[in-house]
């Protein structure tokens, strides 16, 4: 029972992250009916960027806000430039094709993804880089007789609060309202006064700079990145966006910690060298009951 | 008239430039390839082999070229470690007429489909880091490696490992690569006679995903099984990442690496502390090899980009440019048919930088000595004594 417990919180911080990033895939699926395949890569690229910032500003901020305060304003700036990235990639790579239909933004967002990891490459290099052991917080609690660290639920806290904030913002906002609007009917929303273009810049902020605080909490954990983990993680994050039902947050986020669980009892209970082959398995049987995914038929806003 | 002289004078000086633009391709570079992960998740081994294959070639140049003054230069394609990208990178090198022999490449998995586009093509292709033993087993004419088999590899480990530590209990791990997957069986294999006598058990074994951040949950399954020591044949990546998250949950029996699973990279990543006191069976480090060759290709190496190949393959990489350049100069030939006859019935005890290098009828290279490595309080990789 203690293993099982054990097993189910790390099974529950590969699904935070995953449901993270998913919420990017998810949102901006719903208003634009677009796969982003570069959402993975905002993630890798704040990853690099807090990376950075830590490594630079780490004897600057951490004097100043102390350990967790110095995290703290390195991952807020890391998510800021990354915002900025996802603003431009957005006006660069998807807003003149939108007339041409949803094929071509869809090509586009690949070579947007390749486009990012390289600039990634050519900056960063291509080795691995390694958070630095002295700037991550090392201390452990025991919890039920479950020895974990401090990080660890700092960051399933953090990732459930962010989770529940984005809820809020786009069920009880006039933001959000806004933007589940353009996602139900994108010309009437206009007709009603919606700037479209102002609703896709909302969510090219929101999501890559969720990624990118996806992206330095990753590096935290495992404390090791490297330029190609965006494609990875991109890739799990968008099973758990079908999962959940595409298009849908609360979808998005429960797609993803089910899919850290799936993955947590193939790899515990069946054979880690089959665990993949058993998430899929489910998510097969799932998407042939549910072809909607499991949340996707019961809301009926999506967004 | 005038015009007419000015116009043979150039018809002229056409000719005799053609004429010399013909002849120097005669002279010209004789072209090694070196297919290799230049980008990607190997990126780091791929860009020493690079660097190392360069080197190689201007130390070949320096002491005058080969077939009578002409240089060797190195052509590289970049597999990026993918399965995919080899097979293109093998299409173009095989495509590109002025290449005589290819180096190919690090990773098995990647090598392998590459090998077969490079026999249709019938061109020598030698691997540096690919030492899946079903490589050479299906046959193929122009694969040769310069890089031992994993399952030489294997049975060290089954002869060494458990008596060193006096462990009964042994988990292994690999990461479903060809490579780590092999040699995972074959250290199993190895391992049968002591199982059978009842000295060892295998209590665990089982892959993870490579590329994956996440190894809790397969290491606490581990924990569980109580193993006293453990052996991982994968890469450096998922190996640091393992280590680290091991000790968390607090497994503290001695991790073996397989070949590719330590090198400095793995010390950064895991930080001294941890790497400290982690195993692993490996070939010679470079600076573990003794030979006069490698003294030189070492001192010209380091002289150029300031320390030496942290593995073992890039020197690998660089004796598959050596050996190339000794067959086509002595078999004076760079058709690709007559070289592969050249390499599998004429090589034998050639110097390079890795010791003496022949290749038995299936394309292996003879005879590649293994060693246990330790990470000591520095994090330097030395011989573990």
């Amino acid at each position: 029972m203690r293993v099982f417990l054990e097993q189910l919180i790390n099974g529950l911080t590969i699904g935070s992250f995953y449901g993270l990033i998913a919420l990017g895939y998810s949102m901006v699926y719903g208003v634009l009916k677009l796969i982003n395949f570069a959402h993975g890569d905002f993630f890798a690229l704040g990853s690099y960027l807090g990376y950075t910032l830590l490594v630079a500003g780490s004897s600057l901020l951490t004097a100043r806000l102390g350990l967790w305060g110095g995290l703290l304003a390195c991952t807020v700036a890391a998510a800021l430039c990354v915002a900025l990235a996802g603003l431009l990639v957005e006006r660069v790579a998807y807003r003149p094709i939108y007339p041409a239909g949803r094929l071509p933004a869809v090509v586009s967002a690949l070579g947007a993804s390749v486009i990012i990891q390289n600039v990634i490459m050519i900056f960063w290099g291509p080795r691995y880089q390694a958070y630095p052991a002295a700037l991550v917080p090392a201390a452990r609690i025991e919890v039920f007789g479950l020895g974990l660290t401090v990080l660890q639920l700092v960051i399933l806290a953090i990732s459930f609060l962010l989770m529940g904030g984005l809820w809020f913002v786009i069920q009880r906002t006039a933001w959000g309202a806004a933007v589940r609007a353009t996602a139900l009917d994108r010309d009437t929303a206009s007709l009603m006064g919606i700037d479209f273009n102002r609703v896709i810049r909302f969510i090219f902020t929101l999501g890559p700079g969720l990624g990118a605080v996806t992206g330095v909490m990753v590096g935290l954990y495992y404390r090791q990145i490297s330029f190609t983990m965006g494609w990875n993680y991109g890739l799990k994050a968008f099973t758990a966006t079908i999962l959940g039902g595409i298009g849908n947050i609360p979808g998005a986020m429960f797609g993803g910690l089910i899919l850290g669980v799936l993955e947590m009892l193939g790899s515990a209970y069946v054979s880690t060298a089959w665990k993949d082959v058993f998430v899929f398995l489910i998510l097969i049987l799932v998407l042939i009951l549910r072809p909607n995914g499991l949340f996707g038929e019961k809301t009926a806003e999506k967004v | 008239m005038k015009r007419r002289v000015a116009l043979s004078i150039a018809m002229v000086l056409l000719c005799a430039f053609c004429a010399f633009a013909g002849g120097s391709k005669e002279a010209g570079p004789v072209l090694i390839g070196l297919q290799g992960p230049v980008t990607g998740a190997w990126a780091y081994e791929g860009q020493m082999a690079k660097q190392s294959c360069e080197i190689a070639a201007e130390l070949i140049n320096q002491k005058g070229g080969i077939l009578g003054g002409r240089k060797v230069q190195i052509v590289v394609e970049d597999d990026a470690g993918e399965p995919k990208t080899g097979a293109l990178a093998a299409t173009k090198m095989t495509g590109n007429r002025n290449v005589v022999a290819s180096v190919s490449t690090y990773g098995s998995s990647i090598c392998e489909p590459a090998s077969a586009i490079y026999e249709k093509a019938k061109m020598v292709n030698i691997a540096y880091g690919s030492t899946a033993v079903r490589l050479t087993g299906k046959g193929l004419q122009y694969f040769f490696r310069t890089c031992g088999r994993d399952d030489s590899q294997g049975m060290f480990f089954a002869q060494a490992v458990p008596q060193k530590f006096a462990a009964k209990r042994i988990a292994i791990m690999h990461d479903n690569t060809a490579f780590g997957k092999g040699l995972a069986e074959n250290a199993r294999d190895a391992l049968k006679p002591a199982i059978d006598a009842k000295q060892v058990e295998i209590v665990y074994y089982d892959a993870i995903t490579p590329g994956e951040k996440d190894f809790r949950v397969p290491l606490t399954k581990m924990r569980e099984t109580k193993p006293e020591v453990w052996y991982f044949t994968g890469y450096y990546a998922e190996a640091a990442l393992l280590v680290t998250q091991a000790r968390e949950i607090g497994i503290a029996c001695p991790f073996v690496g397989g070949n590719a699973a330590i090198n400095d990279e793995f010390v950064k990543i895991a930080g001294p502390k941890l790497a400290k006191g982690c195993y692993m069976t490996n070939e010679p480090l470079p600076s573990d090899l003794g030979t006069a060759e490698a003294a030189e290709f070492l001192k010209a190496y380091k002289a150029k980009y300031g320390e030496i190949p942290s593995s073992p393959w890039p020197v690998y990489a660089a004796d598959a440019v050596n050996v190339i350049a000794y067959a086509v100069d002595k078999a004076g030939t760079t058709d690709g048919t007559k070289l592969a006859a050249y390499l599998r019935d004429k090589v034998d005890g050639v110097s390079g930088i890795t010791g003496k290098i022949g290749f038995t009828d299936t394309g292996d290279r003879e005879g590649v000595p293994f060693y246990l490595y330790v990470v000591d309080e520095q994090g330097k990789i030395v011989i573990s004594k």
